[in-house]
């Protein structure tokens, strides 16, 4: 229950007052950005009109205090949909910077730094979306080194650093690359022979799927159904998140072929993942034809908010690419 | 103290290792007192039949360099493997293949004939290429015959150390053979090396913020020679190689190249280095991801420029290829995961 001394009307100015808070009193809490939200996939208690409606009745500890502030991602796929124009990530950013100021810290989980690993390079600095890395001078094992720092507020946990550490000092508890690699190994799939190597009656593939690319709830539940002996579907926060070098272990191993699975142009959860991804597989492919083994084995897939069934359609589609790779003697012998 | 038995070989190589055993200077003296070279090609007279009549474990340290190309490297490795306590695979070309290894990505005849008859310096009008046998009025004259692809050591027999590097340091090798010497061994396998990665020993200036729209060759631009090469659009490999060089070619104002290969918990060399340079992209678009993306001129030879024989992509490719290997024995590698 809410009783009237809670409500601070000094809080609500105060987050008028700060940039990007200037729109919350125009909503109309009709709960289409929590209708609309992708986060509530995975954390069902995030939810944007509870929040700006309670920051609009100015109860500061109750705001300030939520763990779900901090939630969002800044995807922005509620922004077009909202009848009032309200750039919703903008107040949350808002509201984030008044709970920093007022000494909270957002509960995680953020990347990680190992300090005895890190030479400092930068490369992370450069890829975080959200500008939640820097280089600071600390002191690792009696040394002063500069050395990389994430900060907690600011971190959504994408991954994208951790692919993209070339020393493996970056890690990310739920998504690190031991856990990836078990998922794409569990129950010895990665020890069989594959289709190209006339060993399987059908292609084997191995599918990275961004959490957010698959957007319909009923086909999301269904993802993890599809997994057999043919195909290993391991979810990643984000296309970005891609390893090349699981890729390529995937196909030293026999897999036959490796779909990475992320989101349209412009509909990246995280702004810039998607390209990181497109880019990643753009090259990999590029030296696989240099190589002498085919391209069309690894393949950047997407699916947009509206459609259907985009997964199944995009496996069967690079399955019969490989399938047309086969020498005609294997498939003859095999049938 | 007896003397220890040290050995030198090498294999597929350019002598730049050799050079860098020599470029021990007066440590060459100390190294004396200590050790007997009992077999040392590039520097010696000995012959094959010299080891062949040693007895098996009779050399206590063997530094072999190069690469795995002819059936007469195969054979020697495995000579060597069989004489020596301890073999370390000795600079780039032994331990994952180096420049060499590149040619890999054409197979042996087309690298055989770009050699023999295609490069601009070569005159061979009747366009001979060399022979395994030929017969001569004398007898016949035979070549070792090149193996299916270019292998690393650990590909062909077991392997107990690496010394990274084309060419290994000098002052790195002084320091891993005092190591040896003093049975003072690290558990990793790998000697010669610092902590971490070129850029924890590089002085250039990183903003950390700055991302790319397109890349260039050293060649092209003259480089700030005070800026993070990565930051001025120039491929370095540094974040995704080991340190030990002290950062020479940095200092010296080219881009690392890669040669020390990847940090210690990096399988793959190549992968981490497109990785890290894809982070970099200054791209809001697919179209603006692909220009960028197109102005990598020759990814391979820029992320595998030495490590290409030792990567996933070469293990992915002779699953379904190369055919018959006269190399091809027991293939000791360990099973590599990440």
């Amino acid at each position: 229950m809410i009783r009237p001394e809670q409500m601070d009307r000094r809080f609500v100015e105060e987050i008028l007052a700060e940039p990007g808070g200037e729109h919350l009193l125009t909503c109309w809490s009709c709960g289409t950005c929590a209708a609309t939200c992708l986060v509530r996939r995975f954390n069902p208690a995030f939810n944007p009109r509870l929040i700006l409606h309670k920051a609009g009745l100015g109860l500061r500890e109750a705001v300030l205090s939520s763990a779900e502030i901090w939630a969002c991602s800044a995807c922005d796929a509620c922004y077009p949909r909202c009848p009032q124009g309200i750039h919703i990530s903008d107040v949350m950013r808002a509201i984030r910077n008044l709970a920093i100021r007022a000494g909270y810290e957002a509960p995680g989980p953020a990347a990680q730094v190992d300090a005895a690993t890190c030479s400092g390079c930068a490369v992370c600095t450069r890829a975080c979306p959200y500008a939640a890395i820097e280089r600071k001078p600390q002191m690792v094992n009696g040394q002063e080194r500069t050395i990389a720092w994430v900060d907690r507020n600011l971190c959504q946990a994408c991954g994208i650093c951790v692919a993209a550490c070339p020393s493996g000092a970056m890690s990310l508890e739920a998504m690190n690359d031991a856990e990836l690699l078990t998922r794409v190994a569990a129950g010895g799939w990665l020890e069989q022979p594959g289709f190209l190597q006339g060993a399987s009656d059908a292609p084997r593939l191995l599918a990275f799927v961004c959490q957010w690319s698959i957007r319909a709830e009923e086909e999301w539940e269904r993802l993890q159904g599809l997994n057999d002996e043919h195909l290993r579907v391991v979810i990643l926060p984000c296309s970005g998140r891609v390893e090349p070098a699981h890729v390529l272990l995937a196909l030293s191993k026999g897999v036959d072929g490796v779909l990475v699975m992320g989101c349209h142009e412009g509909e990246c959860h995280y702004q810039r993942g998607t390209y990181l991804g497109r880019g990643k597989v753009a090259l990999l492919n590029e030296m696989m034809a240099a190589v002498g083994l085919a391209p069309q084995r690894v393949r950047f897939a997407e699916s947009s908010a509206l459609e259907r069934r985009a997964f199944e359609r995009q496996v069967a589609a690079l399955r019969e690419a490989i399938a047309a790779l086969r020498p005609a003697e294997i498939s003859e012998v095999r049938g | 103290m007896s003397k220890i038995n040290l050995a030198a070989y090498w294999a597929s190589s350019c002598g730049g290792c050799d050079i860098a055993i020599v470029e021990l200077g007066e440590h060459l003296l100390e190294l004396a007192q200590v050790a007997d070279i009992v077999f040392w090609p590039a520097a010696t007279d000995f012959k094959y039949a010299d080891v062949e009549a040693m007895a098996d474990g009779f050399i206590d340290l063997t530094l072999f360099n190069g690469a795995i190309r002819t059936e007469e490297d195969a054979h020697i490795a495995h000579l060597l493997r069989q004489k020596s306590k301890v073999l370390i695979a000795f600079g780039s070309c032994a331990m994952e293949g180096c420049i060499p290894g590149l040619s890999n990505l054409v197979g042996p005849e087309r690298a055989l004939r770009r050699a023999s008859i295609e490069t601009p310096s070569t005159d061979n009008p009747t366009g001979v290429l060399p022979q395994a046998q030929y017969e001569m009025p004398e007898g016949t004259l035979s070549l070792p015959r090149l193996c299916g692809v270019l292998h690393t050591l650990e590909e062909v027999v077991p392997v107990d150390f690496k010394i990274p590097g084309c060419p290994p340091n000098h002052d790195q090798v002084w320091k891993a053979l005092q190591a040896y010497l003093a049975g003072d061994l690290p558990t990793n396998r790998l000697l010669g090396v610092d902590p971490r990665t070129v850029c924890d020993q590089c002085p250039r200036v990183r903003e950390g913020k700055i991302r790319v729209k397109r890349f260039q060759r050293p060649h092209e631009v003259i480089a700030d020679p005070e800026r993070c090469f990565l930051e001025q659009g120039l491929v370095c490999a540094g974040p995704a190689t080991h340190a030990g060089c002290g950062a020479l070619c940095v200092k010296a104002n080219m881009p690392c190249r890669g040669c020390y290969g990847p940090p210690e918990s990096v399988a793959d060399q190549g992968a981490a280095l497109l990785d890290a340079l894809v982070a970099s992209f200054d791209g809001q678009s697919d179209a603006e991801v692909r220009q960028i993306v197109e102005t990598i001129v020759d990814p391979i030879g820029t992320f595998y420029r030495f490590s290409l024989a030792h990567s996933f992509l070469q293990k992915a490719r002779a699953l379904t290829s190369w055919g018959d290997d006269p190399c091809a024995s027991q293939a000791a590698t360990e099973g590599e995961t990440l």
